[in-house]
């Protein structure tokens, strides 16, 4: 586990910084199945499994634990569909962002059951306390949650934002697992892992670490070239699109 | 200690690098497979069926487009090859058009980025099918059916001689072309090959259903030179879009292009065997309701509402 020093580390550091409002620290310590995602070209989605350990308080042990993995910030643009002459067409745009292209959220038990609703918006815990900002200004408060809602909608059905509240078995008291599900659309990135423990609604347990998903491989090299030196790619279509029609036209031609 | 492998053992999926989505390589191969299996047996280039199927089965419409562009290059080159082995192909008209040609892909390219900043690509690319699609498959069934009811009666039908469109043919700048045996201007031909290319650009298609007819009725080329022409036009207009759509779109996925290529070619081969053993005009009856239905179901998409009115990309790549 290359990584597990470093998480340690980030750990440690952000549990000085973290210090006034924690009990403290080292509470919870935590390690992911991978140190880094691979999208291959064969990649059909898969689960990580992010786990660690808790340890009891003066106040008896831990049973609250929320896990989340949150993808790169981007800005997305959201469209709305309205009928015009009979045909539904994109109308309304809305510039949203920065949100992360990934995000899942794994408890022990219903969020709000654990956390008072300010402390899940203070730590940006479940994508309703996620603070969804508009570049676009003067959007009324009706429109503006209605496109929130379709965002997050849209997001949950390409499971790229999921939220499981039973998602974090604790075992024996001391350990706890949690998997979530990588689909196949998600976006390339460094993404941030977060493990909290709470008790009695209080935070006594922080971690943080890194997690990196990049695309390798041949969909690596084409994604690269398709990006950064696009008339070659271009170029490269074409010629081999000429090889495979010439390669057919003899192939076949002698039999 | 605790890793564990989680491979979840589906080897047939694939993912497509510039698409980003995973799809079963059985899939897409079948697809090739089977739009090349009609272009065979019917005799089309099968872009106008490839790139609705591909946007049915949830490639975004703008990749659909541009990979199905580089998918005809493929295509057409095997097409091609043997018409210019049997000197089938008009060279100096093939270049006349493909002039007019490069310059509509980059009409049309140029529209085609313009509008998917402004999230409107899916509607023009989904308006130009319904449209092509009802009046093409329309006419092809209004010709098959009198073909048939024809040979019912046991006449002959009487082929339709071209109008007296030839004023258009004298216009300036006239150029002889020997091998179509013509004294024609350069203008009919270079704006017949402006507008298939843009239609290319937009529709992702070779654009041979418009211009064999308009080669055959407006330029009356003879029709021995003239599928062989129109392919070989059809290579490059294609390679300019996907060229062009790298470039300005970035949405030309080449590995699903590919894979599309390695099933077109063995169904195309397939269909070419069992298209002489069926009767032309039925043929053409088969596939003018083919294409009636995927332009029927193009249109119900667009007037029913949809199940999700919100669609989101990333900000600046549009539709």
């Amino acid at each position: 586990m290359r990584n597990s020093s470093k998480i340690i580390l980030t750990a440690m550091v952000l549990s000085f910084s973290l210090a006034p409002m924690m009990a403290r620290a080292n509470t919870i310590i935590a390690d992911l199945s991978k140190d880094h995602i691979s999208i291959k070209s064969n990649f059909a989605g898969e689960k990580l499994l992010l786990f660690g350990a808790v340890e009891a308080t003066v106040d008896g042990p831990i049973s609250d634990i929320i896990v989340i993995l949150r993808g790169p910030g981007e800005n997305f643009t959201l469209r709305k569909k309205q009928k015009k002459l009979g045909v539904w067409v994109n109308g309304a745009a809305y510039d949203i962002g920065p949100l992360p292209g990934f995000y899942a959220v794994a408890s022990t038990r219903k969020l709000s059951q654990m956390v008072p609703p300010n402390v899940l918006r203070e730590h940006s815990i479940g994508a309703d306390a996620m603070n969804i900002n508009f570049l676009s200004s003067d959007i009324e408060p009706s429109e503006r949650a209605e496109a929130i809602a379709g965002f997050i909608r849209l997001k949950q059905a390409r499971a790229l934002y999921a939220e499981a509240e039973n998602g974090v078995q604790i075992i024996g008291g001391r350990l706890f697992r949690a998997e979530i599900n990588l689909p196949p659309g998600m976006p390339v990135g460094t993404y941030v892992t977060e493990f909290f423990a709470f008790q009695n609604g209080r935070l006594v347990g922080y971690q943080t670490g890194e997690l990196p998903v990049d695309i390798v491989g041949t969909g690596h090299i084409l994604h690269q070239a398709a990006y950064e030196m696009p008339l070659v790619y271009g170029i490269g279509g074409v010629v081999m699109a000429c090889f495979m029609g010439w390669g057919v036209a003899t192939l076949f031609r002698r039999r | 200690m605790l890793r564990q492998r989680f491979d979840t053992g589906a080897h047939m999926q694939i993912y497509l690098p510039i698409a980003e989505m995973s799809v079963n390589i059985l899939t897409l191969i079948g697809m090739g497979g089977l739009v090349g299996f009609m272009s065979g047996m019917f005799g089309v280039g099968g872009g106008f069926l490839m790139t609705p199927l591909l946007i049915f089965v949830g490639i975004p419409p703008a990749v659909a487009v541009a990979t199905e562009a580089n998918q005809i290059v493929a295509s057409s080159v095997s097409g091609g090859l043997a018409y210019w082995q049997r000197r089938a192909v008009d060279v100096r008209m093939g270049i006349i058009l493909m002039t007019g040609g490069i310059a509509g892909s980059y009409a049309g390219v140029q529209l085609f980025k313009l509008l998917r900043e402004l999230g409107q690509v899916d509607l023009l690319i989904s308006l130009s099918y319904v449209l092509f699609l009802s009046v093409i498959g329309g006419l092809m069934l209004r010709e098959s059916l009198n073909a048939i009811a024809a040979t019912r009666r046991g006449q002959p039908l009487r082929a339709r001689r071209p109008g007296a469109h030839s004023w258009i043919l004298r216009l300036p700048l006239r150029m002889r072309f020997r091998q179509s045996k013509l004294y024609i201007s350069v203008i009919p031909p270079l704006l017949i090959g402006f507008f298939v290319g843009t239609m290319s650009a937009i529709m992702g298609v070779g654009g041979g259903f418009i211009m064999v007819p308009a080669m055959i009725y407006l330029l009356r080329m003879p029709t021995n030179v003239v599928i062989g022409t129109s392919l070989f036009q059809i290579i490059f207009v294609t390679a300019s879009v996907t060229i062009l759509h790298s470039v300005e779109n970035q949405t030309v996925d080449v590995l699903l292009a590919f894979l599309l290529m390695v099933g077109g070619v063995i169904g195309a081969q397939f269909g070419a065997i069992i298209g002489q053993r069926l009767r032309g005009e039925q043929l053409r009856a088969l596939l003018a309701l083919i294409v009636l239905g995927v332009g029927l179901k193009l249109f119900i998409d667009l007037i029913s509402q949809p199940d999700e009115l919100f669609s989101v990309t990333r900000m600046g790549f549009g539709g």
